[in-house]
This record gives structure tokens, sequence and C-alpha cells, in this order.
């Protein structure tokens, strides 16, 4: 299998500062409104009645999302111009330059990762600070993590290093796109459905 | 009210009253020639032909409000292979040059019947594809309430709803033209526009029983669909219930009863204006009817992830 670069989020240890969020807005200059990384919080539980007495199973993550750069990107195969490929290494890219802003994308995509850029009339998303690795150095979100939650590499090489858990709520089920994401689950995660929690701070994605 | 989908609003409702005009054109005048010969069926259907190059070049114009960089906008079709927006804009772009190339043969009669008929049956072809096309871009995996036959199925039925209802009132106004153009002949043209508001108003009541049962269905698919699919019918039962109301009783007034006293008062036109105000009202209710539910396929969809 040819390459294809992926991300690696450790929700174990993510706090949800934000950092990651932040350094991308900055590396890529991008007007309020727009975000290639979110960090959704998610918030679930209650109190249960166990026996005789109430208990309380409340519980908190949060989760760093971006573009997948998925193994079968919708937002590729609906994108009517072709401004939207795939490199060698997997990343998915859009030519601002073909690009009609038509937004069909945006509902194809259910990472959330296709950004309509106000001012320009097209799409941005996430390239996977494609200059930055041309450097050799790594993407802005992975290095400004103070927890070292996210990491980056081959998909395989992550994998088998980590699992291959790819989604965890509120992501959708993989087979949608085949994204390229490798998760270390939040113990409470497990335990995180449509039912039982739900995103907290939408205003803010 | 949320506006960022209006211009695609228009463009499939227009889009589709193009096409269904064009074929329920075809096939009323392929009707009318057997009946009233060709010179005569001719002189009220080219009028009527005339008026639906506007529609879908309005229809197509409102596309490119859609998008944010519009001077772009003919690369639209560069991804034909995978992407069915990319198919429905050039099916679109198609029909519309089949459409005005058949119009100004069949206009100044240039060419043989028998030519213009078959491009005329080409047009239609690529116009029936063209919605087909405009259906398969909303069924998206991410997007449980358009991912469904419903919605080819209620395209198309507002394609033929919104075709026949434009046509009978193109007819009505050709023949009020020609009317006062040459008064020989009005008798016959009479006897033509009676029997055409007649077979029409049939068909729009027919098609309004196939749309009431797949809004039904629809519904009842949503419901029973997964998460955000439920979620749609519950914003159509509650947040937009109004809305979904009023679309639904402007589509039964419309289709349903105008169309039938229509169907009542065209026997013989004795009372044409009254005949004739139907025709209008109905096709006011629908279009505006159609429009909302357009409105609503949009403003109530619920994608699946972020």
């Amino acid at each position: 299998m040819s390459k294809q670069l992926a991300f690696f989020i450790d929700q174990t240890v993510c706090t949800g500062c934000k950092g990651c969020q932040i350094a991308c807005k900055d590396k890529n200059n991008l007007p309020v409104g727009m975000n290639y990384r979110k960090v959704y919080e998610v918030n679930g539980g209650g109190w249960q009645q166990v026996g005789g007495f109430w208990e309380s199973n409340v519980f908190a993550y949060t989760l760093p999302v971006s573009c997948m750069h998925c193994q079968e990107p919708l937002c590729l195969e609906v994108c009517p111009t072709g401004a939207t490929f795939k490199r060698d290494d997997g990343v998915v890219m859009v030519n601002e330059d073909v690009c009609i802003g038509c937004r069909y994308c945006e509902w194809a995509c259910p990472y959330g990762a296709r950004q309509f850029n106000e001012q320009t009339g097209v799409i941005n998303k996430c390239n996977f600070c494609a200059d930055l690795q041309a450097q050799g150095e790594p993407p802005a979100c992975v290095a400004a993590c103070p927890m070292r939650a996210l990491d980056f590499g081959d998909l395989n090489e992550l994998q088998a290093r980590y699992g291959t858990t790819a989604a965890v709520y509120p992501l959708p089920s993989p087979s949608l796109t085949q994204p390229s994401i490798v998760i270390k689950a939040h113990p409470d995660a497990r335990r995180a459905t449509v039912e039982t929690a739900r995103i907290v701070n939408l205003e803010e994605v | 009210m949320r506006t960022e989908e209006t211009a695609l609003v228009l463009f499939t409702i227009l889009g589709q009253m193009a096409v269904g005009s064009f074929v329920i054109l075809g096939i009323v005048h392929w009707w009318a020639v057997g009946r009233y010969g060709t010179a005569k069926a001719d002189k009220l259907a080219d009028y009527a032909l005339l008026a639906i190059g506007p529609v879908m070049i309005l229809g197509m114009l409102a596309s490119l409000l859609h998008l944010g960089n519009p001077v772009n906008a003919y690369r639209a079709v560069l991804h034909v292979g995978t992407s069915w927006l990319s198919r429905e804009i050039l099916l679109g772009s198609l029909f519309a040059a089949l459409g005005a190339l058949f119009a100004l043969l069949q206009w100044f009669k240039i060419g043989s019947t028998i030519l213009r008929g078959v491009l005329a049956v080409i047009a239609a072809g690529v116009g029936l594809a063209f919605v087909f096309a405009m259906a398969r871009v909303y069924q998206l995996p991410t997007m449980p309430a358009w991912n469904t036959w419903t919605t080819t199925a209620s395209f198309f039925v507002t394609t033929f709803l919104l075709g026949a209802l434009a046509m009978m009132a193109a007819y009505v106004l050709s023949y009020l033209y020609l009317r006062n153009k040459d008064a020989e002949d009005v008798a016959g043209l009479r006897d033509m526009l009676g029997n055409v508001l007649r077979s029409l108003s049939v068909a729009t009541l027919a098609l309004l029983g196939i749309e009431l049962v797949i809004v039904a269905l629809g519904v009842v698919g949503l419901s029973r669909g997964p998460l955000e699919a439920i979620q749609s019918a519950n914003l159509l039962a509650t947040e937009f219930l109004s809305l979904f109301a009023t679309r639904l009783i402007l589509v039964l007034l419309g289709a349903g009863l105008f169309a039938f006293l229509l169907y009542r008062s065209a026997r013989d036109l004795n009372r044409e204006r009254a005949a004739f105000a139907l025709v209008f009202a109905a096709f006011a209710f629908v279009l505006v009817g159609e429009a909302i539910g357009r409105y609503l396929f949009y403003v109530t969809s619920v994608k699946i992830g972020l």
C-alpha cells in the first residue's frame, strides 16, 4: 500500500487547551469563523439510581478534529471541478484557483473539515502543513500541543503502534470515508453515545 | 427564514419546470397534431415553446448566484467521471442548447417535421436525464434525509406537475394573444385549448395523488431512518410544521381543487374567464407550494457527523 499520512490523537492526555486550534489558525492566517482544526468538548452522564442511593457518573473529554485525509474522500468524489485532489502521500488538498465555491464538499464531508472562505469565495481546508513538512518540520498543530497528544506519520505505522480506533463520539462511522486517523480513546469515550453524551461547545465549533 | 440556499431553490425549481414544460408540451403537441393538423397545433404550441427558454436561462443564472467564485463556473463540468454535480451541469447545459436549437428550427420551420421531432425527443431525453442527475446530486451518504429514492421521485413529480401547469398557462396566454390577432380560427383554437386544459387538469390531479403518496412515504422513511433522518422528520413536525402545512395546502388547492374545477369548466369554455383564472391560480399556487417544499428539503436536511 502506498503511503498515507495520518494524524494520531491521544485523548487520554488532551486537556482541551485548544493550542492546536490556535496554532493552526495562526499558521494559516485564518479569518474569524474559519478553523481547519477544532476542539470538540463532550459531556455526558448524570445521576443514576444504584440500589437505594443515587450515584453520579458524569464524564467529560475533548477531541481535536481536523481533515482526516480520508482514504475514500467523499469530498474528492463529489467535487465538480477537480479542484480537490489527493497527493501521493495521501494528503487531500484543494486547488483554490480551480475551486468555484459551490460548497458541495461541505455537504459531503462528515468531519466539518471543509471551510468556506467568505473573503475569497472558495473552499479551504487543512493541507497537513505540507509546506512545513517539506522542510522537515511537523504540522503546526502537532508542534504546538503542550501535552504531546497529537502526532502524525504513516497510517500503517501509527496503527501498528496505537491500534485501529478511528471513531469515538461524536465522529461518524469510519466506513463512510475511511478516515486516516488513529485515536487513543479517552476511557469514557466508550460509553459516550448519541443518547448519553453531547457536544457542549457547539457555538465555538 | 434561512436564505442561504435560495439560489438552489430557484435553480432546481426553474430547471425542473423547464424540463417538465418541454416534455408536456411535446406530448400535448404530438396529440394536437394528430387531431387538428400541424398548422393549427403549431399556432398555440410555438408561443408556449418560446416561454420555456427564459425559464431555463433564469434557472441557470440563479445557479451562478450559489457559487462563491462564479468566474470559474465553467469548470463545474470538469469532473463528470465521479461528480453528479458535474453531470447535472453538463446535462442541464446540453438540454438548454438542444432545446434552444429545437425552438429555433421549430419557430422558423427549418428542416423537416421528422428531423425536428427527433431533435425534440433527444432534447426531452437529455432534460429528463438532467432532472435525474439533479436528484442524484443530493443522494450523499452523509445526508440521510436526501439519500433516498423519494428525492428522485419527488423531483420528477415536481417536474411534470410544474410542467403541466406552466404549459396550461402558456396555452391560455397564446390563445388570448392569437384570439385578437386572427379572429377567423378562434372556434378551432378554443376547442383545442379546451381539450388541452381538460387533459392536463386530469394529469395534474393524478400527479397530485402521486406527490401526496411520495410525501407521506418520505416522512415515514425519515422517521424509520438513522438518527439524522429522524431529526429531519422532527424539524418538519415542529419548527417547520406551519411551512410544511402551507406547502401541502397550496398544492392541494392548486393541483387538487382548482384542477378539478378547471376540468369541469373547460368542457365548453363558455365561461372562459373563470377557467383561465383557475389556470393561473393553480399554476401560481403550485409554483409557490413546490418552492416552499424545496426550501424545506434544504432547510430540514441534517448531516451525519460534524
